[in-house]
């Protein structure tokens, strides 16, 4: 299969299930959601080294907020249920409940799974914490120097899925990033999805383990290295100089299938020569991402 | 979704009734059979069956209507857990008397002590939504525990008395004392309001929480909540300190 006269190799995505939440700030201007939102997604690429995959899932206007202010969609995903209470409750605090004028809602309401946030937050208040019921959902109103903090006492919590991907395998640098920046903007607008690496792309995607020291759960991916061409066992194409992967977690496997879709189409142009996927031979993760199957109908 | 019950009073009511047995307990699972077998109370005649008293049309599925001149009809809603209500006209006093559940909207106004603890009892509302578009006699949500009571015009004297906890809104002006021993709770105020003397002044700020309340408010019931009551700023008093203090009276302020 050939899109615009790039590759798509006979592969897949294995990605793997995940928690997720949904989380909605919001604040008296775009300004301070976008700095509560890039510190409570930051340090948030990887389950490996950070607890917790994290990303904007989108902005919102005033009008699709609770509090008819501007605001944004988080999605925030751990490996465990127990995990996501505790990276929530640590990040909101952390990033939220810090940040001026904002306030922090639940994004997935008719989840049944529903996690205490607000419930543990409200001591931050000492006492002097209020909390409120509209429309049979409480808040906790916790008093800060600033006014108040209103943010939701329960969180819903899905099973997500995490770890969709696929490489884009480039003739130049250059070439690699102009095709993830495409594919990363496409993919942005995708609902229900997040790409939890910086700016949507990673260049160091790894294997599973490591040649040397055991304890190690991840090193570099050297099949896909074109520095290491003559001297591993290289998945390389002829030609390939530069590799970029594109990583898609989201709240069920279509929303990861219509967004993967988007961003290989926007990554096939001049200068690719292949599009692949990163799997561990299907043994891993229940969730497979067939790229030829996802593509049908887009090759030419 | 359904409509529900629609009961039309028969015959102008000529004497105070008491409806504090109609739609207590599980009601909206009752068929409109059952619920016309339910007692109404006149002061000088006694118990009336409901059905007598008011022509049923459909079936309640969690929702009944009540049409007619209903100003001598006492404790409508007391002790309602569940379901909806909504009264097109005026009630008598004590409406909702220790509203646990459900939404009860009454179109007019209402007398003494809506929303209220029973007499000799500790405890108000204890959940629920009380939505009354005209104005409240005195006492409206006295010890009131946990709800929402909503007075869309005036609300009269010592409204919030002892409050436990919960939230009062009121969107015309709210009476004399009103707030006045409250250990908990919040008295919103969208009209003028004078504080008890026993509450102090805290700061004059943006409560996001009323942002979503008002605007469910305006959505859900239609109230006339505006822009300048969402966006604007609210003066906040602390008591009542003669009791534990950790109440409040929110009250708009053009700046």
């Amino acid at each position: 299969m050939k899109i615009r006269g790039v590759f798509i190799e006979d592969t897949f995505a294995e990605a793997f299930t995940m928690r997720v939440a949904r989380i909605v700030i919001t604040a008296r201007s775009s300004r301070w959601v976008r700095a509560a939102a890039s510190k409570l997604t930051g340090f948030a690429t990887s389950v490996i080294g950070c607890k917790v995959e994290a990303g904007v899932e989108r902005e919102l206007p005033a009008s699709e907020t609770p509090d008819g202010r501007p605001g944004t969609s988080i999605l925030l995903m751990t490996m465990g249920k127990d995990d996501l209470a505790k990276r929530l409750i640590e990040r909101i605090g952390q990033t939220v409940l810090t940040c001026p004028t904002t306030a922090c809602y639940d994004g997935l309401p008719d989840a049944p799974d529903r996690v205490g946030v607000g419930s543990a937050l409200r001591f931050f208040g000492d006492g002097f914490q209020i909390s409120k019921v509209v429309a049979g959902v409480r808040y906790w109103r916790i008093p800060v120097m600033e006014g108040e903090f209103l943010v939701q006492e329960k969180f819903g919590m899905l099973k997500g899925v995490g770890g969709g991907n696929f490489l884009i395998l480039a003739r130049t640098a250059d070439a690699a990033l102009e095709a993830a920046e495409a594919a990363s903007d496409a993919m942005a607008a995708q609902p229900g999805t997040i790409l939890p690496f910086p700016g949507g792309v990673v260049r160091s995607g790894s294997k599973v383990g490591s040649r040397r020291i055991k304890s190690m759960i991840a090193s570099t991916n050297d099949a896909y290295c074109p520095t290491l061409r003559a001297v591993t066992k290289s998945a390389l194409p002829e030609g390939v100089n530069s590799v970029l992967e594109i990583v898609v977690n989201g709240v069920d496997a279509p929303s990861i299938a219509t967004s993967m879709r988007a961003g290989i189409d926007a990554a096939c142009r001049s200068g690719v020569i292949a599009i692949s996927a990163g799997n561990y031979g299907g043994k891993l993760g229940p969730h497979h991402f067939h790229l030829r199957e996802i593509m049908t109908g887009v090759a030419s | 979704m359904s409509e529900g019950t629609v009961a039309r009073l028969r015959v102008p009511l000529q004497q105070r009734a008491d409806f504090a047995e109609l739609l207590v307990g599980s009601w909206p699972s009752l068929s409109s059979r059952e619920l016309a077998e339910r007692p109404i109370y006149l002061e000088s005649d006694g118990p009336i069956p409901f059905g007598e008293m008011f022509e049923l049309k459909g079936e309640p599925r969690g929702r009944i209507r009540l049409i007619g001149d209903l100003a001598m009809a006492d404790r409508v809603g007391a002790g309602m857990t569940e379901g909806e209500v909504v009264v097109e006209g005026s009630l008598g006093d004590e409406t909702g008397l220790a509203l646990g559940g459900g939404a009860l909207v009454v179109e007019g106004d209402v007398g003494a002590r809506a929303g209220a603890a029973p007499l000799g009892f500790k405890r108000g509302m204890t959940g629920g939504e009380l939505i009354v578009r005209g104005s409240t006699g005195s006492a409206a949500g006295a010890t009131m525990r946990r709800g929402l009571l909503v007075v869309g015009k005036k609300a009269g004297d010592q409204t919030g008395i002892g409050m436990i906890a919960g939230t009062v809104v009121v969107f015309g002006d709210a009476g004399t004392n009103s707030g006045l021993w409250s250990k908990r709770g919040s008295v919103v105020a969208l009209g003028r309001i004078t504080p008890p003397p026993t509450y102090v002044y805290a700061c004059t700020y943006q409560p996001v929480h009323l942002r979503l309340l008002l605007t469910r408010l305006g959505t859900r019931y239609g109230l006339p909540v505006r822009p300048r009551h969402l966006k604007g700023f609210y003066r906040r008093y602390s008591g009542d300190m003669a009791e534990l203090g950790k109440g409040e009276i929110l009250t708009w302020t053009a700046k």
